[in-house]
């Protein structure tokens, strides 16, 4: 409920980012270089002048849609891997487990920057190196569920009916696992903003000009002492976000 | 001992797929390696003779092998920008990631460990009520931002630290051990409260089941159950968890070395891979890849130790 209603919000905040930000996040004025929080710059200004309003406003923008990106990838590529090897079992499945188990053997933001290192960075890079990299988790929870499921008498009597092993993996399996899915698919959220947040911050995630909230954050290190908010704003933003899928996730679980 | 052949089997299946895989990726990616060594004002003739030299015109499984077994020798190769051995340049970065890891695994357990079976011994207390919703706030804030945090209130304020004041292990052994507490502590903290939580679902589970009614109706206390008996069993799942959290805090120290300006594993990583520095980026991945897998066949090791009756299904 608490989950639902903080996502609620932070969609709401994300949503007007999208529409309407206070002032021009790329537009720059050295008289309110690092200004403190005011009435006209609620969150203060960076070190050019911009907006920290503005500019949360768009990176939060940026972050989720990197997350909803790389999570798209990640289902999708998951459930159908995780249905096929899971509902027909054999050698293939085999071989997918082995290769499966050695990519879990890598955090997923390890992975991702494996692939960024192959691809270059910018925002797109970065939704389809996180999103391969989120595909095994998904695979793997697929996989398993249809496993459970392959034999139940719901999908015999399907069979008898005389539906086509498709139409039993994606009518009739498929949604009985929902319940599963959804709640990892919301982990699957709070791990991608985190790991977005991460790159970036490392600044071989989204580039300039986008904003972002990781790259935000890195910038706002060297002025720490003297501008505390401009680390500080865009951190809860994202502690925010990652807070409201988390208690999301554990809300759909009960 | 069954069980440890089987495991061991797996372990090796996954290291050999592992690397395969690694070498696979930056076997097929675009750009010529002896291009990016000689830079692009090289004769074709020269590039040529590079090629022949590096064996890169052999087949693929030809060339994995000779880098399996050289990688095996200890010999990773030679950096393209730097012209040096791999090996030279991970040689002592390597124990700043592995201290640092090391360090906040121990935080992790000394400080969750105690939390976690207070919160589960004075369950629905205001105490427990506290630590539930603090775990749940702490657990949403990425390592970075709490390094940032770390350094805002420990360094710029209350100058317990100098931000950025690294000293090497080289140097003065204690004084590295000082600067890494805050940034193992930055590292910890989400999966402090993530085992803390972890643990006491998991002490709460246990203590509802028919063994403890039994050991309590034989006359033990309650510290006696919740240490004798409770506890062996609640610690199965939280260890799981510890293994995978490892997996997670090597890649969190990356960052984090960002944050405190620490030169680990995580400087050279990043500056190579803006760099295409590939064999240096490869033989890191590698590395973390070897440590991770390692570990989790350690915990699937001590599973067997801790608790005898698990086997492979």
């Amino acid at each position: 409920m608490m989950g639902a209603i903080l996502t609620g919000v932070m969609l709401l905040f994300v949503l007007v980012g999208f529409f309407w930000t206070p002032y021009d996040p790329e537009a720059m004025d050295r008289s309110v270089k690092l200004a403190g929080v005011s009435l006209s710059h609620p969150m203060g200004c960076d070190n050019f002048g911009r907006d920290i309003l503005s500019r949360v406003l768009k990176g939060s923008g940026t972050t989720l849609l990197v997350a909803v990106g790389t999570v798209s990838i990640g289902t999708a590529c998951g459930i159908l891997l995780g249905a096929f090897t899971g509902y027909f079992g054999g050698l293939v499945d085999e071989i997918f487990m082995r290769i499966n188990d050695a990519l879990f053997a890598f955090p997923s933001i390890l992975l991702g920057l494996v692939f960024i290192s192959l691809l270059g960075s910018g925002k797109y890079n970065v939704i389809i190196a996180l999103g391969i990299a989120f595909i095994p988790s998904f695979a793997r929870i697929v996989r398993s569920e249809f496993i459970r499921c392959k034999n139940m008498d719901y999908v015999r009597s399907a069979r008898l009916a005389g539906a086509g092993d498709l139409r039993i993996m994606f009518v009739h399996i498929l949604p009985n696992i929902m319940t599963v899915l959804s709640s990892s698919i919301m982990i699957g959220f709070n791990n991608a903003v985190l790991a977005e947040a991460g790159m970036s911050y490392l600044g071989i995630g989204v580039q300039p000009p986008d904003a972002s909230l990781g790259r935000m954050l890195s910038e706002a290190q060297t002025y720490l002492f003297s501008a505390p908010g401009y680390a500080i704003f865009p951190g809860v933003v994202l502690i925010l976000m990652v807070l409201g899928f988390s208690l999301l996730s554990e809300g759909l679980k009960e | 001992m069954k069980y440890f052949a089987k495991k061991l089997a797996g372990f090796i299946a996954t290291l050999l797929a592992v690397s395969f895989l690694v070498f696979l990726a930056f076997a097929v990616i675009p750009g010529d390696p002896a291009t990016a060594m000689l830079g692009t004002q090289a004769t074709p003739e020269r590039v040529e003779a590079l090629r022949e030299e590096m064996g890169l015109s052999d087949p693929l499984a030809v060339r994995y092998v000779r880098w399996a077994a050289d990688f095996v020798r200890g010999d990773f190769g030679t950096s393209y920008s730097y012209h040096i051995p791999v090996t030279q340049m991970i040689g002592d970065k390597l124990p700043v990631t592995l201290t640092l890891t090391v360090l906040s695994f121990l935080l992790i357990v000394c400080i969750s460990l105690p939390l976690g079976i207070t919160c589960a011994r004075r369950c629905g207390g205001m105490l427990d009520h506290v630590i539930v919703v603090a775990n749940q706030i702490v657990m949403a804030v990425p390592g970075f931002f709490s390094g940032i945090l770390l350094t805002l209130v420990f360094g710029l304020i209350l100058h317990w630290f100098t931000p950025g004041g690294y000293v090497s292990y080289r140097t003065d052994w204690w004084r590295f051990l000082g600067y890494l507490f805050f940034p193992s502590l930055a590292i910890a903290l989400p999966k402090i409260a993530m085992t803390t939580k972890l643990l006491r679902t998991s002490v709460l589970a246990e203590t509802k089941l028919d063994y403890v009614r039994t050991a309590y109706s034989r006359g033990n206390g309650t510290k006696a159950v919740l240490y004798r008996h409770v506890l062996k069993n609640a610690l199965i799942p939280v260890m799981t968890f510890l293994g995978m959290a490892l997996t997670d805090m090597v890649a969190g120290s990356i960052i984090v070395e960002q944050v405190f300006n620490i030169p680990g594993l995580g400087r050279i990583l990043l500056t190579s891979i803006s760099n295409r520095d590939y064999p240096v980026v490869q033989a890191i991945i590698v590395c973390i890849a070897f440590l991770v897998i390692s570990i989790n066949f350690l915990v699937d090791l001590l599973y067997k130790l801790v608790d005898p009756r698990i086997t492979i299904e």
